[in-house]
């Protein structure tokens, strides 16, 4: 796959056009979005050249087999990592970029303040995802008897909220936080509840058995969270790369190692250029940039998705 | 000396025309045979470098989601699933059968009506509703109609007091028991309908008088539900609106109401066309002769133009059912739980693709089959025995 994307100049990510914060369209027609960028952080790291990536717009049902026949060369499409997924799918997840959870959505006026007074109600979700398990299981867990709508599409669950046939919405939080943003009432007409009911890592995957590829897109998402860890931004990587004297610094970003022999670059044999962390932060930045530009704007707070050492789960292993 | 026949001196068998034409026809089977193969083997040999399952072992693990309107658990297996999205496409396409039926047979016969307003009506109806694709008249049946017009919840409609109307579901009085005690009940009331039914036709076949059988038999049938309901004390119960939803009765999903609309209006637009092309197709000879024997307008059409209309429609009628039970996977896009849209979740889930719905098209295929095979059985039931 690694050869192929490479002889092809370009990378095709498999997303989606229409969730606010992770990948939209823009008035000029472009991906836009925390997944987006996450496409384009692999074509920095693989190809050195953010925008040689082909966005494939793909229906949550079809992603998979999107990915099995090949049509993607990866999905980046907030799919969450599951045992059956990484098992029965052919699929191979990777580094999670978002950690996430299914919560619920209801109108501000409904008067429900936790999930657990939700007692026979209607609840809407999106068709083929770990949502409706989640919320079937929720609903048996707690006895609440719920009846379970899916769609297809997150525009016709809005049609059904808006219409009052759903009493609430469930998603993963970062979705219904999107989705409120975006709520044509205006986002104060719509409260997310506090609880949050299954735990969804939001991972990239490709297909199995293919080793170089998969650690190639492990790698170039790795390279956005320890960039972040060292505080190289876009900005600062060139000046920081010309200056400073720290060898985990110098290593990580392809230049010249001093040692003993002479200087030396660190090339650890991932397939990838030496200097794809370099253009990975130098084109797109790093993870919390990404974050910053796309999530907090909606409202997400970094929580989970905050560093190891700031009190969250993203860590990366080193690079040496 | 009687002349000889020149018997042809025999040919080799490999310059035969008949062996060669064998010859090619096994060939182009075998090549045919050979591409399936290879694309088998293809996807044999990528299932198996990517570890993806090709079984129905998938159907014995649990479901994890559940179906509006049924007590299905999330932790039965995926198989319990598939079998109540096929009762519930059976479920639209009997309904949906007869009530396209009913109603294509009825523009049918009002497009011939000498009635100027009644003729227009029909004539609007069948060249708007057939010209328009089925999907957009789904989707604007579940938005427009279900959705918007029809009240939200708190203002439902409540009809005679006797049925709820809103956006989520239409509730109607159902009868307190067991289904199987509901179609013992009605099963055995239609038998002896039936029976009284035949009776009376032998009785006017040999009369010769005014025969109304049917309607007697119809009478019969009420008379006897009603009476089995009284004997065994069945009740009613009345749907009320309980909270953000209804109690009691009987609750149809919103998404089969707009199902079942769109794919009846739809269907029935085809099958009017088809009712009016068989009418006229009767020779014109039998509506005079009807005239003549004095028959009223509604004798003459049910008891001399239809009977024969149908024995023409019949074919035509068929895939316009088959079509209906078909079109019913689009249920799928407005979250009506039928076979697809189960398939469809049941994949994202985790179940394997290939085998799902290759499994969803054998029970499309096996529906279709079967409906195809009733429909030649009245066809040939119904057609003219010719010597």
């Amino acid at each position: 796959m690694l050869d192929s994307v490479i002889a092809a100049g370009s990378v095709r990510c498999g997303t989606r056009d229409a969730l606010p914060g992770f990948a939209v369209l823009n008035d000029a027609g472009e991906h836009v979005g925390f997944d987006s960028d996450f496409c384009r952080v692999i074509a920095a790291a693989v190809l050195g050249d953010a925008n040689a990536v082909e966005m494939i717009d793909l229906e949550t049902a079809d992603r998979f087999t999107a990915l099995q026949s090949g049509a993607i060369d990866v999905l980046v499409r907030n799919t969450t990592w599951t045992a059956t997924r990484d098992g029965s799918e052919g699929a191979n997840f990777l580094q999670p970029t978002f950690y996430d959870g299914q919560g619920m959505m209801v109108t501000s006026d409904s008067g429900y303040s936790k999930i657990s007074a939700m007692d026979g109600a209607i609840i809407c979700v999106a068709k083929g995802t770990t949502t409706e398990g989640n919320a079937a299981l929720e609903s048996s867990r707690l006895g609440l008897d719920w009846e379970i709508r899916s769609f297809d599409e997150t525009d016709l669950i809005l049609e059904a909220f808006l219409a009052g046939q759903c009493d609430g919405w469930s998603s993963d939080v970062s979705q219904l936080t999107g989705l409120r943003s975006a709520y044509p009432n205006g986002s104060e007409a719509l409260t997310i509840l506090p609880e949050v009911f299954s735990k969804e890592p939001l991972a990239p995957a490709v297909l199995d058995g293919d080793t170089a590829w998969a650690q190639a897109v492990n790698w170039a998402i790795l390279a956005t969270i320890q960039a972040e860890e060292f505080g190289i931004t876009s900005a600062n990587v060139d000046s920081i790369r010309d200056t400073t004297t720290d060898v985990g610094m110098l290593r990580f970003l392809g230049a010249d190692v001093p040692g003993s022999d002479g200087a030396a670059v660190l090339d650890p044999n991932l397939s990838l250029p030496t200097d794809f962390a370099y253009q990975v932060v130098k084109q797109v930045g790093n993870y919390g940039e990404i974050f910053a530009r796309h999530l907090t704007p909606l409202g997400l707070d970094r929580g989970l998705n905050s560093l190891w050492n700031d009190g969250g789960i993203l860590y990366a292993p080193p690079y040496r | 000396m009687s002349p000889q026949l020149s018997t042809p001196s025999k040919v080799a068998f490999f310059r035969d025309i008949r062996t060669l034409k064998w010859a090619l026809q096994i060939l182009a089977l075998l090549a045919v045979f050979a591409l399936f193969y290879w694309l088998y083997g293809n996807y044999q040999e990528n299932v198996a470098k990517s570890s993806i399952q090709t079984d129905l072992r998938f159907l014995d693990n649990p479901a994890n989601f559940t179906i509006p309107g049924n007590d299905l658990d999330q932790s039965q297996p995926v198989r319990d699933a598939f079998v109540e999205g096929f009762l519930n496409t059976l479920r639209v396409a009997f309904i949906g059968i007869a009530l396209a039926t009913i109603l294509g047979t009825l523009i049918g016969i009002a497009r011939l009506s000498k009635n100027f307003m009644v003729r227009t009506l029909g004539t609007v109806y069948v060249e708007l509703v057939r010209n328009l694709p089925l999907l957009l008249l789904l989707t604007f049946m579940n938005l427009a109609v279900v959705l918007q017009a029809f009240p939200r919840i708190e203002n439902a409609w409540l009809p005679l007091d006797l049925f709820v109307v809103s956006n989520r579901g239409i509730a109607i009085p159902w009868f307190i028991g067991s289904p199987a005690q509901l179609g013992i009940g009605i099963l055995s009331a239609a038998l002896l309908a039936f029976v009284v039914a035949k009776i009376r036709i032998r009785q006017a076949d040999k009369t010769g008088k005014q025969d109304r059988a049917w309607l007697v038999g119809i009478a019969t049938f009420v008379v006897l539900v009603v009476l089995i309901w009284l004997l065994f004390g069945y009740g009613w119960e009345l749907p009320y609106v309980d909270g953000r939803g209804t109690t009691g009765g009987l609750r149809l999903d919103p998404s089969f109401f707009a199902l079942v609309a769109s794919l009846v209006i739809y269907t029935s637009s085809h099958i009017a066309e088809i009712v009016r092309g068989s009418i006229l197709a009767v020779s014109r000879g039998q509506g005079e002769a009807a005239d003549a024997i004095a028959l009223s307008g509604s004798q003459k059409m049910r008891l001399i133009i239809l009977p024969q209309a149908f024995r023409i429609a019949m074919p035509a009628l068929g895939n316009q059912y088959l079509n209906l039970i078909k079109n019913s996977s689009l249920g799928a896009t407005i979250s009506y739980f039928e076979l697809t849209q189960i398939a469809q979740i049941t994949v994202g889930n985790g179940s394997p693709a290939v085998p799902a719905f290759s499994l969803t098209l054998l029970v499309y295929l096996a529906i279709s089959l079967v409906t195809s095979l009733v429909v030649n059985f009245f066809n040939r039931r119904l057609a003219l025995v010719e010597r």
